[in-house]
Formats: C-alpha cells, sequence, structure tokens
C-alpha cells in the first residue's frame, strides 16, 4: 500500500506552488478586468470613457503595462486627443527600449510557472504598429518632422524584423509619406519603390513612385513607371494639394489560448489569432464636387500579427518544450504520490496561455490619399453600409500641400 | 555542528547583503556644471548641444561674411531639421546660435518669433490708447540679409543578433549650418560638426 502522508516539506513546496497559482490566476484577472473593460467601452463608441477606466500606467503590474499604453494610445487616437495618444505611444516606444535586458528571474521563474508572468514585449508587427499611430498622430498635429523620426524609427523595427513586418503596407506607404512630407524625395522614393515591388497589386503607389523619379531626375525609372500607369493617372499628378486619410475598419484579431494535454499532466499551452469577423471594403470618397480618384495602400492587420506571431512561433515551442520538461522533472522529484498528484495539479493550472494582446487596433488600416484641386472641398468618406461620414471642409491655396484625416469605418 | 549552523550564516549573509543593497539606493542629488561632459548612453544630450554650439559659431563668426567685416549684419533664422531617429527639440540649438552670434557682435538677427507680438502691439499703439510722442514709427522694421538654416542628421548602426552578453550601437550625429545670402540665394557660408559614439548595454539582466 502506498503512503499517501505529507513530508513537511513536500507539504510546504506544494503550498507555495498553489498558492502561486492561485495568486498567478488572481492577479491577471485584475489587471485584464480593466482593460476588458475599456475596450468594450472603446467598441460601444465610448473612447473617452475608454481612456478614463484605463486608469494610470501604476495600476497596472510592469507585465502588462505596454497593454495599458498600447491600449490607450489607439483610444486616444480614436477620440481624437492626438497629443495625449502621443504621450502615451512614446511611453510604449520607451518601454520596449527598456524591456530590451532579459530578467534571468522572471525568464526563470516563468520556466516553471506560467509565460504570463514575464513583461509583455509586444508582439513584433504591434511594435512597428506603435510607431504607425506615432506618425499619424504627429502628420495630424501638423508636426511633420517629427513624424519623419518616427518613420525612421519604424524603418529600424521593419529592417530588425523584416519577416514578421513586410506585409504591413498601410506602415510602409505612411513612412514614405513622412519623408515626402518633409521633403526627403529621395527617401520618399526609396521607400515607395520598394513598397511597389513588395505589394501583390502596385497601382496604388505607382502614380507616387512615377512623380517622384521624374522630380529627381531618374529618366529611365519615370518611363518605366509610366508604361505601367494609365494616362489619366498621370494627369492627376499635377494637382496643387492632397488629402491624406487614415481609414480604420473593423475589428483587430484577438489571441486565443490552445491545449495540447498529454499523459500524465504533460500541458502545452499556446496562443492563435482569432479574426472578429471583420471584412474589407474599399472605403469611397466623394466631394461636393463628385466621387474622387483616391488610392488606397492597405494592411489587413489580422494577417500582418499571424505571421509576426509565426515568426517567433520556434522560439515559442522551445520555451514550452523546456517549461513540460521542467515541470515534469519536477513532479517526477516526489516520492510521495499524493505530493506528486497536488504539484502535477498546480503545475497544470498554472499552465496559462499568453493571450495578452495589443486589441483595440483595426482589422484594415488604409492609407488614402486624394488629389485636391484649388478651392474649398467639403469631403465624405463612405463605408460599407453606405453611411456617409462627412470630414471638415479643406480650403487648398498655395500655403498648404497635405491634409490629413484620421478615420474610423464600421464594426465598433 | 556545521549542518546547524549553516542557516544562520545564511541569514547574517543575506542580511548584509540587504543592508547593501538598501544603501545603494538611496535617492541622491548634484549640481553638474553645464560645461561637463556627461553621456548616460549614445543618444544626443546636452553636452553635444554645447559641443555643436560652441564649433559651429566659432567657424561662423570668424570666416567671412560675418568675421570679414565690422558692419553686424542681419540675419534671420529658419530654424534646424530634425532629420534624426530621435525627437529633439532643434529650436533650442538655434537659440544657443543665435545667443553666441550676437554675443559675440558680429550680426544681429530679426526676432522672427515675435513679428505677429510685434504686428500686434504696433496695433495696439496705433488704436488711440498711446501718446502720440511715445508711440513707434511704422515701416521702419529691417529686411535681413543672410538666412541661417541647418540640418541635423543622424545615422544608427546596431551590432547584429549573435550569442553574446552585451549589444553594442553606433551613432553618428551630424549637424550642417548654412548662411544662404538673400538677395543672391548664394550659399556663402556653411560648416558642419559630427559625433560619433559607441555606447553598449547588456541584453541580460536580474
Amino acid at each position: 500500500m502506498r503512503n499517501l502522508r505529507l513530508s513537511s516539506e513536500s507539504g510546504r513546496i506544494i503550498i507555495w506552488l498553489l498558492v502561486s497559482a492561485c495568486f498567478g490566476i488572481l492577479v491577471t484577472g485584475c489587471t485584464s478586468a480593466k482593460l476588458t473593460r475599456a475596450r468594450d467601452q472603446f467598441y460601444a463608441g465610448k473612447p473617452a470613457e475608454a481612456a478614463g477606466t484605463l486608469g494610470a500606467p501604476e495600476d497596472y503590474a510592469r507585465r502588462d503595462r505596454l497593454l495599458y499604453f498600447m491600449e490607450k494610445g489607439v483610444i486616444l487616437h480614436e477620440a481624437g486627443a492626438y497629443a495625449e495618444s502621443v504621450q502615451a505611444l512614446l511611453d510604449a516606444a520607451e518601454f520596449i527600449v527598456q524591456e530590451e535586458i532579459l530578467s534571468v528571474s522572471r525568464e526563470g521563474t516563468s520556466l516553471v510557472t506560467s509565460e504570463r508572468i514575464t513583461v509583455y514585449r509586444g508582439e513584433y508587427a504591434e511594435r512597428l504598429f506603435i510607431h504607425s499611430y506615432l506618425m499619424m498622430n504627429y502628420l495630424l498635429l501638423d508636426q511633420p518632422d517629427d513624424a519623419y523620426v518616427e518613420a525612421r524609427r519604424a524603418l529600424q523595427v521593419l529592417a530588425e524584423y523584416p519577416d514578421a513586418c513586410s506585409g504591413d503596407y498601410f506602415t510602409r506607404g505612411l513612412i514614405a509619406h513622412c519623408f515626402e512630407a518633409v521633403g526627403e524625395i529621395n527617401g520618399a522614393y526609396i521607400e515607395y519603390r520598394k513598397l511597389a515591388g513588395d505589394m501583390p497589386d502596385p497601382a496604388p503607389v505607382l502614380p507616387k513612385v512615377y512623380q517622384l523619379a521624374r522630380q529627381l531626375g531618374f529618366d529611365d525609372d519615370a518611363a518605366r513607371y509610366a508604361d505601367m500607369l494609365p494616362e489619366a493617372e498621370r494627369q492627376v499628378l499635377s494637382s496643387p494639394a492632397e488629402a491624406v486619410m487614415f481609414i480604420s475598419q473593423g475589428k483587430g484579431p484577438v489571441k486565443e489560448p490552445r491545449n495540447i494535454v498529454l499523459p500524465p499532466s504533460i500541458r502545452f499551452s499556446f496562443v492563435q489569432y482569432r479574426e472578429r469577423g471583420s471584412r474589407y471594403f474599399p472605403p469611397g470618397v466623394e466631394s461636393t464636387r463628385g466621387r474622387l480618384r483616391a488610392s488606397g495602400v492597405t494592411t489587413d492587420v489580422a494577417a500582418v500579427l499571424k505571421t509576426s506571431l509565426n515568426v517567433r512561433a520556434a522560439r515559442i515551442m522551445v520555451k514550452e518544450t523546456s517549461r513540460a520538461t521542467a515541470k515534469e522533472v519536477i513532479s517526477n522529484q516526489f516520492e510521495d504520490p499524493m505530493a506528486e498528484a497536488l504539484v502535477r495539479i498546480a503545475f497544470f493550472l498554472m499552465e496559462e496561455p499568453d493571450t495578452r494582446g495589443w486589441e483595440t487596433l483595426p482589422g484594415y488600416l488604409t492609407l488614402t490619399r486624394v488629389p485636391l484641386d484649388r478651392g474649398v472641398h467639403a469631403l465624405t468618406v463612405t463605408d460599407a453600409y453606405g453611411t456617409a461620414i462627412s470630414l471638415s471642409p479643406v480650403g487648398v491655396s498655395h500655403k498648404r500641400k497635405y491634409f490629413y484625416f484620421s478615420v474610423r469605418l464600421g464594426d465598433r | 555542528m556545521t549542518k546547524k549552523c549553516l542557516p544562520l550564516y545564511a541569514f547574517i549573509f543575506f542580511s548584509l547583503a540587504g543592508i547593501s543593497l538598501l544603501a545603494g539606493c538611496r535617492a541622491t542629488t548634484r549640481d553638474i556644471s553645464p560645461d561637463e561632459t556627461i553621456h548616460y548612453d549614445e543618444d544626443y544630450d546636452f553636452s553635444d548641444k554645447r559641443a555643436i554650439v560652441n564649433d559651429l559659431v566659432e567657424s561662423l563668426t570668424t570666416r567671412p561674411p560675418l568675421g570679414a567685416n565690422d558692419r553686424r549684419p542681419i540675419l534671420i533664422d529658419y530654424g534646424i531639421a530634425n532629420r534624426t531617429t530621435e525627437h529633439i527639440g532643434t529650436d533650442g540649438i538655434m537659440d544657443d546660435i543665435r545667443t553666441a552670434v550676437i554675443h559675440s557682435g558680429r550680426a544681429r538677427f530679426v526676432n522672427k518669433q515675435q513679428r505677429d507680438s510685434i504686428q500686434q502691439e504696433t496695433q495696439y499703439q496705433y488704436g488711440g490708447s498711446v501718446s502720440p510722442q511715445t508711440r513707434i514709427t511704422m515701416a521702419r522694421q529691417v529686411g535681413a540679409e543672410y538666412m541661417i538654416t541647418g540640418t541635423l542628421r543622424s545615422i544608427e548602426k546596431k551590432q547584429p543578433d549573435q550569442v553574446r552578453l552585451k549589444k553594442r550601437t553606433l551613432k553618428y550625429y551630424s549637424l550642417t549650418l548654412e548662411l544662404t545670402s538673400i538677395e543672391s540665394g548664394l550659399i556663402e557660408w556653411t560648416d558642419n560638426v559630427e559625433i560619433v559614439r559607441e555606447a553598449s548595454k547588456p541584453i541580460i539582466g536580474w
């Protein structure tokens, strides 16, 4: 007959493990409750309330603070508080730099507990989206020099994680535009040309590549791109101003837990992105003078985030396997079957998949450019249901070349 | 005997370690001379600003056209474009350059930033509240002869990914300043200052 009594040492370890498991679950719940409520309010069309619900950064444990900064950045952006959104997103970018140093204690503890106790450092694509929103905010605040700084930072992220981020055409188009907005047309040309080379259909950026090639005196390139452009597109290039619109549609994906359970009690937990049923609808832009010729570069946020997670997949699997092995080795140390069973239960409960992610991101981001003639334009953007969203009127004169708008369509 | 004493030794060791750690965490403040060169990391800081301003103002005020005549030409600044990867307030650099040039006695500046305020004050003086004897004379503002502009650039290079404990970053800054004749459109003077810095950061911490 097996001895079911626990030794005092085993008992202490088990109690510690069970308390850790319960504490971990409780603490995670407290933080995510606030984030969940703020996200719900945001999607109910109440961004100002959502920003209030989020509270202060000190309300969040360091492991979840990046989520706070990122969610706050988007929520404030949608509320039209661009300067405040800038501050939240700059804090997010700074936080990521600080967290470049890998914590031995946290990583070590996570090997026998759960990934959720580590500091959330953002998916690679999320790191790029931080700079996308900063670029948008700075342009909307009429600070093109600062938008340029963010464009350069975004390029650094793209260079560091090319496989994870290169499908983010919206951000890449925005980077090129930021170069253009400060007069760095050579840099803009390079970025537009790279983008045209990578997009499945380069039609939306071809007019820009052609225009800049001509401006820079690259006649061979200009001739090549001219052949790819319809005559009508070439004529539009001489417009004195442009409306540049950042159009968001739908809801971004969320991470969903997945588990594989092997006997006796080995639990592999991992996450997958689940789309929230958002469908892309090419936004229409109209003015009082009729429908306008608009060209748009779109990012499928879900596709980019999925790719980004896949790029990390090998690392995640290695860590998950190490964690399962470590837990199995520890469990096998107990001679007492009761102790072993309790330890296994504790480890099983602690194995929580890390479903943390930036959930206020839209499903699609489109950079739409509309050439404008001199005069006053009252612009409207039409969504999938035919609802027209009116933008503030634009007066085109010689003083200003670009007019920026941020529009969120549908699926709130 | 030894086994029995072990917890006591451990207690003493960890207590001492804890006390010394807490002592090191004490908050402190100290004054630093603005002339002192201090860099916490590879990024642009106030020490760089001072070095850049000193070098460029020396060149601007000793070389033609400003260094070649004593009639104190009129300048206007059109700011320094920030083309780096950091949010640097380049207005501060231009403020320091303007201050140093004026102190050198080699040139004067039109106050472009206060144009609207000057206009507002002039309108006020001619609005009926100010006595005609004390109000300023209209249309006596001075036109600038030269425009001063600049560009701050940076290039950053990070060590590629490999197995190591520290990551090194190389950063290059360059500020180019230009003095352009508004009448002829010619660049009459230009110079630049470069700073190259390497910094290393640990990859693993406690």
